[in-house]
């Protein structure tokens, strides 16, 4: 434990790779709110001055040795949580297209025990982001997925902002939770385990351009394909009882 | 025999009983041989494990038994309802590294998720040092 990092009971963690150019700005962006939570970044194996940008701009940095993929660096988020005792968690990106001003609508439903997960939707609302007409087609196919699947209604299941109750997480850090994109598949295995997931409403800003995402090239083959096979997985697990 | 009345079958069993030349047996020896010895010798230099021997030196028997005693590969050849022999061998040949590149891709895929673990202890524990002043930023990043 260390006390002079630990100051609140939540914790907003962002995944970062390569993001010098933009880290130093969400981090402000979140301390401007004036929210009370600890940040903390998990330098995926970034080459650049991402950890040193990071640390200077207040926030804790776990540094992967390596680059281990989105959902692993989400997952070590998880696992510090964990360790230091958080009590509920805030995940968002490192790029600036999440707004923090939208932690605590985020947090609150948390903070209540209404819901376990709760995303940051861009379509739970009218909110005017316009998203590549590819990216809405795949929007709709992992709907169709989710529905075919028994798992509900999400109106933006590929959103990266998300906030999770301490049990949520706590569950995401076991060896099921992917290294390199979790979305449907982990909401389906929350939602078939009793976890309680929730939408709100946010507006984000479009990616910045010349962003590598897994939208990109051979991996808009590649994602659909594995997240059908990671869906159908988590379909198969067995409930746990106890999970919630 | 008269080639107007040949039917399949016994084109067939033509082709299952044609012989083989001394000199592929020689060569296909020879390979088998050596490659046992670069097994071996990949052991001795420790950059292979003994646990990881046993399947190649059963490949390599295996296929010299087939050399010494053909007659084994034309009765598979007879059982699989194949023409011949080689196409047999080659049959056999590639399901075998099907499986084998299966094996692997599974045994990857654990040993991938233990170096995920390994990292994510790795990088909390060095950030658990680093905030009580035992690793300078200086190591951190030299290492």
């Amino acid at each position: 434990m260390h006390p002079h990092f630990k100051e609140s009971r939540s914790l907003l963690i962002i995944p970062a790779l390569n993001e010098e150019a933009s880290i130093g700005r969400v981090i402000d962006g979140v301390r401007a709110t004036g929210i009370d939570i600890d940040v903390l970044v998990i330098d995926d194996g970034s080459r650049d001055q991402t950890a040193e940008l990071a640390t200077k701009h207040g926030a804790l940095v776990v540094s992967h040795p390596f680059n281990l993929g989105y959902g692993a660096a989400i997952q070590t988020g998880y696992k510090f949580a964990v360790r230091h005792g958080y009590a509920e968690l805030v995940q968002m990106d490192a790029d600036g297209q999440h707004d923090p001003a939208y932690v605590p609508d985020l947090l609150e439903p948390i903070r209540a025990d209404e819901f376990d997960i709760v995303i940051g939707s861009r379509f739970v609302r009218e909110s005017g982001y316009e998203m590549g007409s590819a990216r809405s087609a795949g929007r709709v196919f992992f709907q169709r997925v989710l529905a075919f699947f028994g798992g509900p209604h999400i109106a933006d299941p590929t959103s990266g902002l998300q906030a999770l109750s301490r049990k949520a997480f706590e569950f995401c850090c076991s060896d099921f939770y992917p290294s390199d994109f979790p979305d449907i598949d982990v909401l389906l295995l929350l939602d078939r385990q009793g976890f309680r997931i929730h939408e709100v409403p946010v507006e984000m800003a479009p990616s910045p351009p010349g962003r590598k995402t897994m939208h990109a090239g051979l991996k808009t083959i590649y994602y659909p394909y594995k997240m059908l096979l990671s869906t159908f997985r988590s379909w198969r697990t067995p409930v746990s009882p106890g999970a919630r | 025999m008269d080639p107007a009345k040949l039917d399949l079958d016994t084109l067939r069993q033509l082709a299952i009983l044609q012989p083989e030349s001394a000199s592929t047996r020689i060569l296909a020896l020879l390979l088998c041989g050596a490659f046992l010895i670069a097994v071996l010798m990949l052991v001795y230099r420790g950059k292979l494990r003994e646990e990881y021997t046993p399947i190649w030196t059963m490949v390599a028997a295996g296929m010299m038994v087939a050399i010494v005693w053909f007659d084994s590969v034309r009765l598979l050849t007879r059982l699989v309802g194949a023409w011949t022999p080689s196409s047999t061998l080659f049959f056999f040949g590639l399901v075998f590294l099907l499986i084998v590149s299966l094996n692997y891709a599974v045994r990857l895929s654990g040993l991938s998720l233990q170096l995920k673990l390994l990292a994510q202890e790795v990088a909390l524990l060095r950030q658990q040092l680093a905030a009580h002043g035992e690793v300078s930023k200086t190591d951190d990043t030299q290492s």
